[in-house]
Parts: structure tokens; C-alpha cells; sequence
């Protein structure tokens, strides 16, 4: 199905290809720095913190255990699953819902997640959309079927176009997932024009703060630790190491730095 | 801020980036900061901007440690003008008090710090160490423990609790702290290496045998070890030797220890070539291995 290639009007790449890269980073750059001023300090009290850490340790105790003798990973296992006095058995939290309603804090912090990122972004491609509309802006290099029309050619009532060329909401679209490595690359990794990372911790739930979910927490880790055996690492380990000799390159190279004061 | 690509940094303000690098790296060589930091607070204040204020705090504290008490005064004051009430600046202050030796002025500083925030875990740590800087060891054992029960997590307070436990020669104890660091961080050879050495100075025959897994565990993750090498060999040589072990055993040993001075000969020759005390070197291991090995078999 061999299409002659459309040749687009090299205006187009000039003032709204580049256009739109640069609107996108600058309002994420924006977006940023407005997270920034807007953000709340969140109190965590001593249990909530004792609690994630615990759950930390305890999953490490699944992962790592193999790296401990035997006797250690038992003697940890027991004292978090025994049945009568195991920390996992025993400990229940006072589980207190955190409804948006009755948490003022939580209302406020959705309504300010709300306005820097999703808001912005519906604006922004709506306003796109109006200004950029009626023409192909670029095409994606991978062929689409005729469903994606609709999707991405928005004001282009052209039925025999191929659905690999999209408009130009969806290369704004496409910018606002891109430039994230960008945004990493300039303001440092933690930053809040990063929206993907956002919405990630959103749908995942945020690890630190569900005190809700506490108890079930521990109910699944516990679980999860009746489940798992001790395959001890070291079993052969002085096999593996002597089977070949020690490399000791580099070792007597050069000069080792003496001291530290 | 650029993390990555700031390497040019390096030209256009060495001092400043050496001083990141020290930071980043938690190094602790306090008079090369001091001398670095006291020579760019004076002259280039106005060049570093908002860098200055962390600058401030890792002076201030590499001055703590040479006893350098104006420098160190200077530095706080300055910190305190800018971020009146903060905790982190509350907790330098009391670390001042630490160095005067005015223990019970800068407890009452980190009580104060605890009371607006009980989960600050810099201010509990520094109470502890304002014990075991009084060497009241027992007490500051036991409140690591209680620390520790709040926040498992803490990796810095196990291997401090390991250390104290060790001073205490309680061995059992600090190797349960030590399982803690291998957990969490299996690929570090050096917690593998204290693991090892500590159970081999528990002794008994169990004990021997897990010191030798760890040493070569050691080994495995770092060749380069030598400490692990001389552990292993030691620790295979004393199971050898040992009269409760059977035949099997007894052999396997042995040549784990063949191997490990195998091991240890090579590491000397390349370490040793050419010159002539390294040759004194090579020649004194051989010896104390081969003696070694007479008095096992």
C-alpha cells in the first residue's frame, strides 16, 4: 500500500512544530516552579513512619534473606509471624480513613495537584487545538489503523488520509510525555513538571502515607513472609570462588590515598 | 539545578565543585574543608549565591572537628540570620555545644528540636552520641536499641550499634546488627568482611564455618580484599586443625587454605615487582604461611 509521501510546508516545522516543543517545556517549567510555592509540608506522625519502615524491613527480609544464615532468617521470621506474640499478629492500628471531606489538609492538596496539572493541560491543548487546527502538523513513524483517526486527526475531515499523520494536539500530547527526560536533565530529579511520574504515584497509591491500609499491609506481609524459604546464598560459594583465579588487576596500579585529615 | 552535566563547574569554580564532591561523598577530610571553605566564605561570598548556605553548614561542622571555634561561630551566626527558627540550624547549634563539651546545654537543645518534631531522627541520633561521647557506652546502647525500634530502617544507627557492641565484645549482638547491613545492602563486600570477622572471633566450630562462607563471600563480591583472603585462609587453616573435624572436612579446608595461599603469593609478586622491600615482603608472607601451615598439619 504504497502512498505517494505528503510533502508538508516547511512553514508548518517552523511555527508550530517548534512552537508548540517550546510552549510545552516552558509551561512545564512552569508548572515546576508553581508546585514549588504551593506546596504543603506534610507531617508524618512517629507510627506512620515506624510502620513503613517496618514494612521496608520485612519485605527486605523476603528479598535478601538468602544473604543471612539460616538461624538469622528463621529467628526474624519468627519474631515477625509467631503465632502468639509476632509483630505481624499482634500489632493493630487504629485505622483512621483519610475521606477528602472530613481531611481538610487532603482537600486542599488534591485541589492544588488539580489546578498545577491537570488543569493546565486540558487548557493548553484545548487552546492548541483552536489555534493549530485544520492542518497535518507531523507523522508518527509507525502505521495506524483507521481507528486512531478520530483521535488524532481532530479538524481534519480528510477520510482517505493515513491515520499516521496526526494533528497537532496530538504532538502537544506527545511533547508533554517527551520532554520528561528533559525536565530531569534541567531541574533535577524531583521535579513537578513531571506530570507521567505524578499520575504513576497517583494510580499506585503513595507508599508513605495510607494509614488506612496499615493493617492490611501488615496482614499481607505476613503472608507473603509464611510464604518464603530460606535458600541460603552461600551454600557453594567457596566452589564458585576457587573455580577460577582471583583478578587482581589494577589492584598495585598506582597510589592508594593515605588519610583523611 | 544541572546534577549531571555540571562537570564544567570544575572550571569555572574548582573550590566549589571540590566542596559538592566532598559533600555528595560524605567524605570527612575536615581540615582540607576548612581550608577550601573558610578561603571561598571570604573571598567569593557574593560569587556563590544561594550555594552559600550549605556551604555554610559543611564548614561549620569540618570546623567543629579541627576545633576551629570562630570559624565555626562565624558560620552559625550567619546561618542563623537567614533561617531564623529552622531545626536543622538548631541541631548545628547543639552540635556546637557537643564540641565545647557543654553536654547537658546541647541536650536541652535536641529536646527542644524533638518536642516540635518528634520523628526528627537527626536530633535522637545526636543525643545518642553525646553519651557515647561521655563513654557511658551501656546507656547509649540502650538507646540506639530504642531508636532502633522506631526506625528500622536506619542503616547509619545499625552499623553504629554494631560498633558499640563490638567495643562491648558482645559479638552475638553486633553480628545480628551486621546481618541487618547484609540484608539490605548485599553487595557491599566490606559489611560480608566484619560479618566474617566477627564471627570468627566468636570461635567454635559453627561459627568458623559461616566466617569462612562470608570471607569468600567477601572475595566473591571484591576480589581485590586482601583482609577477606587472610580471613579465609585463617579460618580454613583453624577448621583444618581443629581435632573435632572428620576426614572430609579436614581435606576440604585444607585446600580452601592451599588456594587462598596460592591467592596471597600472587597478590605479593604483582605487588612486589621489582622493587627490593617488596621482594623482603614476598619472601616474609611465604614464610609465615608455610609456618603456618606446619603448625596445622
Amino acid at each position: 500500500m504504497a502512498e505517494p509521501e505528503l510533502l508538508l510546508d516547511s512553514n508548518i516545522r517552523l511555527w508550530v512544530v517548534l512552537p508548540i516543543v517550546f510552549i510545552t517545556f516552558l509551561v512545564g517549567v512552569i508548572r515546576h516552579y508553581v508546585s514549588i510555592l504551593l506546596q504543603s509540608d506534610k507531617k508524618l506522625t512517629l507510627e506512620q513512619v515506624s510502620d513503613s519502615q517496618i514494612l521496608i524491613r520485612s519485605r527486605i527480609l523476603r528479598e535478601n534473606g538468602k544473604y543471612i544464615p539460616k538461624q538469622s532468617f528463621l529467628m526474624r521470621k519468627f519474631y515477625f509471624n509467631n503465632q502468639e506474640d509476632g509483630f505481624f499478629k499482634n500489632t493493630k492500628r487504629k485505622v483512621v480513613p483519610p475521606s477528602p471531606m472530613t481531611d481538610p489538609s487532603m482537600l486542599t492538596d488534591m485541589m492544588k495537584g488539580n489546578v498545577t496539572n491537570v488543569l493546565p493541560m486540558i487548557l493548553i491543548g484545548g487552546w492548541i487545538n483552536w489555534t493549530f487546527s485544520g492542518f497535518v502538523t507531523t507523522k508518527v513513524p509507525f502505521p495506524l489503523t483507521l481507528r486512531f483517526k478520530p483521535m488524532l486527526q481532530q479538524g481534519i475531515e480528510l477520510l482517505s488520509l493515513d491515520a499516521s499523520w496526526v494533528s497537532s494536539a496530538s504532538w502537544y500530547f506527545l511533547n508533554v510525555f517527551g520532554l520528561r527526560s528533559m525536565y530531569s536533565l534541567i531541574l533535577g530529579q524531583d521535579n513537578g513538571a513531571d506530570q507521567s511520574r505524578i499520575m504513576q504515584e497517583q494510580m499506585s497509591g503513595a507508599a508513605m502515607a495510607m494509614p488506612a491500609d496499615t493493617n492490611k499491609a501488615f496482614k499481607a506481609e505476613w503472608e507473603a513472609l509464611e510464604l518464603t524459604d530460606h535458600q541460603w546464598a552461600l551454600e557453594n560459594i567457596e566452589e564458585e570462588l576457587m573455580s577460577r583465579e582471583l583478578d587482581l588487576d589494577g589492584m598495585f596500579s598506582k597510589e592508594l590515598p593515605t588519610g583523611i585529615f | 539545578m544541572l546534577y549531571e552535566s555540571m562537570s564544567f563547574l570544575y572550571y569555572l569554580n574548582p573550590e566549589k565543585y571540590k566542596l559538592r564532591k566532598w559533600r555528595e561523598d560524605n567524605h570527612r577530610n575536615s581540615e582540607q574543608i576548612v581550608d577550601v571553605g573558610e578561603e571561598l566564605i571570604n573571598e567569593h561570598a557574593s560569587k556563590l549565591g544561594d550555594d552559600i548556605w550549605i556551604i555554610y553548614e559543611q564548614v561549620m561542622i569540618a570546623a567543629l572537628d579541627c576545633s576551629r571555634d570562630d570559624l565555626a561561630w562565624t558560620c552559625l551566626q550567619e546561618l542563623k540570620k537567614q533561617f531564623p527558627g529552622s531545626q536543622r540550624v538548631k541541631r548545628l547549634a547543639g552540635m556546637r555545644l557537643e564540641a565545647l563539651e557543654k553536654y547537658e546545654d546541647a541536650s536541652k537543645q535536641y529536646d527542644s528540636i524533638l518536642q516540635d518534631d518528634p520523628t526528627n531522627t537527626a536530633a535522637r541520633k545526636r543525643k545518642i552520641s553525646i553519651l557515647k561521647a561521655q563513654g557511658k557506652s551501656a546507656e547509649a546502647i540502650r538507646e540506639l536499641n530504642e531508636y532502633l525500634e522506631q526506625f528500622v530502617g536506619d542503616q547509619e544507627a545499625w552499623h553504629e550499634l554494631s560498633e558499640l557492641y563490638i567495643n562491648e565484645h558482645d559479638y552475638g549482638k553486633a553480628a545480628f546488627c551486621l546481618e541487618e547491613l547484609m540484608m539490605t545492602n548485599p553487595h557491599n563486600h566490606l559489611y560480608c568482611e566484619q560479618y566474617a570477622e566477627v564471627k570468627y572471633t566468636q570461635g567454635g566450630l559453627e561459627n568458623l564455618e559461616l566466617s569462612r562462607k562470608y570471607f569468600a563471600q567477601a572475595l566473591k563480591l571484591n576480589n581485590g580484599n586482601m583482609r577477606a583472603l587472610f580471613g579465609l585462609y585463617m579460618s580454613a587453616s583453624h577448621i583444618a586443625a581443629s581435632p573435632k573435624v572428620n576426614a572430609t572436612v579436614k581435606k576440604a579446608n585444607v585446600k580452601y587454605a592451599a588456594w587462598a595461599t596460592n591467592q596471597i603469593n600472587r597478590a605479593y609478586q604483582l605487588a612486589g615487582r621489582g622493587t627490593k622491600e617488596n621482594k623482603c615482603s614476598v619472601k616474609a608472607v611465604e614464610e609465615m604461611l608455610e609456618s603456618m601451615q606446619i603448625t596445622m598439619s
